[in-house]
């Protein structure tokens, strides 16, 4: 392993980077308890606003460059804002709040006044000062970045150590109730950390923008965010000192290892592995913390509160799903073969959020990277397909998928809700650069080769087989085979939601303790929610890979996981009809009004906000309210005959 | 099921260098009911904690009917017929009284999730019994109108009530029961005192009962522990202990020159808090 002084130098460049992400990070954990996913798009905002004063408007770099730092900090001021409605809800809330936030934000640096019109100019910056170092030449952003990055650090140190407002961001961090006591304007306070870190996350998007060919798409995508994420959880989520050298250190690492290795999908895997040491060794720490985000971890609203069972409403919903399913079953004749596609791949996704329901909505886990077992049944049916039956496919799919998620649901039995999710995410990333990129890697110290990844990472084919005699090529067949499929998986979660499995589920999520007491093994049931969703993951990956035929690494990144996720909680967390109405809202509706990456954000993102903040039932609250209405009207003067309130007993 | 027997030797749990419980000694004998007295602070939690298993202690033993229980977490004492409440009673928030109760008697005798999904005839009958078992104990604890009521909308009186039905549900060989009274409302303190009876006779149990209203635990208890500081200071026939002048020292202070000095306000600092002065005159009714 060599080490050139280029290498470090690129590596300092990039690790003053995650530093100046990581304390942000830490910032906002310590005053608010919410991992921030929102953190960097608020400086890219500000960012991108930079470029479009200098190159677009023409004005001069420092008095524009004063302005968009005002914008930053105000951008992190209003998300204080619109998240305080949220402050009574459980942190995972929270946290995925900020996701939408995170989407929002990108859309906004979409608009034509935030966005420059031409793209692929030089991003500004003040200094003409390039320079060399052992032959590699490095670019004026890049020494402005080593210069204005320990400044930026060194002063943010110096406020809140030394002013009045970094002791009461302090005080508040340990103590919310006492300092509250002691006088502090708790809401004034936090309002302020978050403009701090607005203002910290646009000094680091302005010095890496440079750095990028072009600046305007996502620029601080999930790969930065998780590195600044890796050096925050490693400092616990409390020491900016030790958060800001670990952000370096990991580019360091980072810069040496590509330098090294070059191959991303090794590196990955090592930086992944460096989280996963640093999650397990802090595990302790960071559960010594307050506790607050353990309790709970998420409030249904009414979402699965049982409506009274009375024979009318009971009817009333038997009609709509019968109807429901005569429409799917008819509806193909009336469909072109696009729409037909379209809507089976809406089966795919309902069907992938009902697996996620499982996990996040039942047992409380949230998963940030649930597309990466999808993926798995993806692989496997690649590898497959043509040796096998389908229908043998489907369960060797599904086992395979819930091996995965047990190994990565061990962790989730020592790490806990933020902590799980930062790990999933990383995982997915994982899947997506390593896994899936490398057809057939050899096992370590072996001469094995395992072939776990995509046959071909650029673009695999995959023909569709034929079942009982009849070929599943065609759109229509296909259609009819996910429909199969979904029905089944319906009847099951239904049967698990009725039947026990769900019930210990919801019990050691809400209350371990009692469960414990109670004689029920807490172990066990967490691993069981995480096999069960596997399975049913793996063999939605099948028919992912049935109903898209091509498909390639990509197809599967960690954007994908987030959408699933916006899913449940728009559809209903917990709720299976909220998990089939997610997917039709977030697939069908772009599907509607042209499926371009703006209406994909607009669902998704404003559309998560909005749900979370005004509607915490989601679609499946809405879908019971209008059911009671009908069923009210029903039972009023219009029906008294006695076969229809007769109707029979359904057990709840 | 038969009641069994607890016996807990030398007892240790130290938090850094304080000793929450200081080398206690006690002996529950089948079918008896014991009760633990002391102040806030006085360790009585902390032994239910590590006599359950949520709590490891640093020294001693829990013998459970000649089991040694130190390396059982609490689901496998839960097995072993070990039952216990909690002080906060929180129980399930988001599931139904129905369900809550439901958990309570699958974690009993479970039901396979394999057999459960594909709805096996096995799985169908176990699950009809448990759904008539939790319909009578609705009905035994006067529960019908809350049956599909959330925990999270019951109030604290009801959700103890929710929690007894859920204990007789897991028929206790030895049940440990943490402050029944706290947080809930006088007349539904009185209510609970024959409810507790009522479940001691119906399963038969040994009960391990801490507490703080102190008519309530001598009308309860064949033998009573007073505890201070991760200290027994006194113990034995309930009659007795309310008659040492020790267990009067520590917590009961009920002799009027408890009270005198207490109201001159030259109780010794580090003395364990007193109770609310609207609390004393139940505490020196006599013995029910």
């Amino acid at each position: 392993m060599s080490i050139p002084a280029a290498t470090l130098v690129q590596g300092l460049i990039l690790g003053l980077n995650y530093g100046l992400l990581a304390i942000g990070l830490v910032l906002i954990y310590r005053t608010s308890r919410v991992l921030n996913f929102a953190h960097g798009e608020i400086g890219v905002v500000a960012a991108v606003l930079l470029a479009k004063l200098v190159t677009d408007f023409h004005i001069d770099y420092w008095p524009a460059l004063g302005l968009c730092l005002i914008v930053g900090a105000a951008s992190g001021g209003v998300c204080e804002v619109i998240l305080r409605r949220l402050y009574r809800r459980p942190r995972l809330i929270v946290m995925v709040a900020t996701i939408g936030l995170e989407q929002v934000l990108y859309l906004v640096t979409l608009l034509p006044f935030v966005r420059p019109t031409r793209l692929f100019v030089a991003y500004p910056v003040p200094i003409h000062a390039g320079f060399a170092v052992s032959g590699v030449r490095f670019q004026s952003g890049d020494a402005f970045a080593l210069i204005v990055a320990p400044l930026a650090v060194a002063a943010f140190a110096l406020f809140f150590l030394r002013s009045p407002y970094g002791l009461a961001m302090r005080a508040m961090a340990e103590n919310g109730e006492s300092a509250r006591l002691a006088g502090i304007w708790v809401k004034r306070t936090s309002t302020l950390a978050w403009m701090l870190a607005g203002l910290l996350s646009a000094v680091t998007a302005i010095l890496a923008s440079p750095d990028r060919a072009n600046a305007f798409s996502q620029a601080l995508g999930p790969e930065l965010l998780l590195r600044a994420l890796a050096a925050a959880l490693i400092a616990g989520m409390a020491s900016f000192t030790v958060a800001f050298a670990a952000g370096v250190g990991l580019g360091v690492i980072e810069a040496v290892l590509t330098w090294n290795l070059r191959q991303a999908s090794t590196v990955e895997v090592v930086m992944f592995a460096i989280l996963l040491v640093a999650l397990v060794v802090r595990g302790r720490t960071l559960r010594a913390g307050p506790r607050d985000e353990e309790q709970s971890a998420w409030a249904f609203g009414s979402a699965t509160l049982r409506v009274a069972a009375a024979g009318v409403r009971e009817r009333v919903r038997q009609v709509s799903l019968v109807g429901a399913a005569v429409i799917v079953v008819v509806l193909p004749v009336f469909l072109d073969n696009s729409r037909t596609f379209l809507v089976s791949r809406i089966f795919v996704f309902a069907l992938i959020a009902i697996s996620l329901t499982v996990l996040t909505g039942w047992a409380g886990q949230l998963s940030l990277g649930h597309f990466a077992l999808v993926a798995v049944g993806a692989v496997v049916t690649a590898r497959m397909l043509g040796h096998q039956s389908i229908l043998l496919i489907l369960p060797v799919a599904g086992l395979i998928s819930a091996a995965v998620a047990i190994v990565v649901g061990l962790p989730a039995l020592r790490i806990r809700g933020l902590y799980l999710a930062v790990t999933t995410l990383g995982l997915a990333l994982l899947m997506q650069v390593s896994v899936l990129n490398t057809p057939c890697p050899r096992l370590p110290l072996t001469n094995w080769h395992v072939c776990t990844g995509l046959p071909d990472p650029a673009s695999t084919l995959i023909t569709r087989p034929s079942l009982f005699g009849v070929s599943l090529g065609s759109q229509r067949a296909t259609y009819y085979f996910v429909l199969a499929v979904l029905a089944v998986a319906l009847v099951v979660a239904r049967t698990w939601r009725d039947r026990g499995v769900a019930r210990n589920l919801l019990a050691v999520r809400d209350n371990e303790v009692t469960a414990a007491a109670m004689g029920i093994r807490v172990t066990r049931t967490k691993l069981l929610a995480f096999a069960l969703s596997g399975f049913l993951a793996g063999v939605a990956g099948v028919c992912f890979a049935l109903v898209t035929q091509r498909f390639q690494a990509t197809t599967f990144d960690p954007s994908q996981s987030i959408l699933i996720v916006a899913m449940v909680i728009i559809g209903g967390l917990g709720s299976i009809e909220g998990a089939v109405l997610g997917a039709l809202y977030l697939i069908g509706i772009p599907a509607a009004f042209g499926s371009g990456t703006t209406v994909q954000f607009i669902t998704s993102g404003v559309g998560l906000t909005v749900f979370i903040l005004f509607l915490p039932g989601g679609l499946a609250q809405l879908w019971h309210q209008i059911g009671d209405r009908v069923a009210r009207l029903l039972d009023g003067p219009l029906l008294s005959a006695s076969w229809w309130t007769s109707a029979p007993e359904q057990s709840p | 099921m038969t009641a069994a027997r607890l016996e807990v030797r030398e007892l240790t749990v130290a938090f850094g260098g304080l000793r929450a419980l200081d080398a206690v000694n006690l002996t529950v004998e089948p079918g008896s009911v014991l009760g633990i007295l002391g102040p806030n602070g006085s360790g009585k939690t902390t032994f239910l904690d590590t006599v359950s298993g949520q709590l490891r202690p640093t020294a001693g033993s829990v013998v459970l009917d000649d089991v040694d229980l130190i390396d059982y977490f609490p689901e496998d004492r839960a097995a072993l017929g070990m039952v216990r409440s909690f002080q906060d009673c929180r129980l399930f928030p988001e599931l139904t009284v129905f369900e809550t109760l439901m958990v309570a008697e699958d974690a009993r005798r479970p039901v396979g999730a394999l057999a459960s999904t594909l709805r096996l005839p096995a799985a169908r009958r176990t699950e009809a019994r448990h759904r008539q078992t939790v319909e009578g104990l609705i009905a035994a604890f006067g529960l019908e109108g809350f049956a599909e009521r959330r925990i999270d909308q019951l109030s604290t009186g009801t959700r103890r009530v929710v929690d007894l039905a859920a204990i007789v549900a897991a028929r206790p060989r030895l049940l440990l029961l943490d402050e029944p009274t706290a947080g809930i409302a006088q007349r539904e303190a009185e209510a609970l005192g024959p409810l507790l009876r009522s479940v001691h006779a119906e399963t038969g149990t040994t009960v391990l009962l801490v507490e703080h209203d102190v008519p309530l635990t001598t009308s309860l208890c064949d033998r009573l522990v007073v505890m201070e500081a991760g200290r027994v200071v006194s113990a034995g026939p309930t009659a007795e202990v309310l008659a040492d002048p020790a267990a009067i020292e520590a917590y009961l202070g009920a002799s009027d020159e408890a009270l005198a000095r207490s109201g001159g306000g030259s109780t010794a600092p580090g003395r364990a808090p007193r109770r609310p002065a609207a609390r004393r005159p139940a505490q020196r009714r006599p013995a029910r």
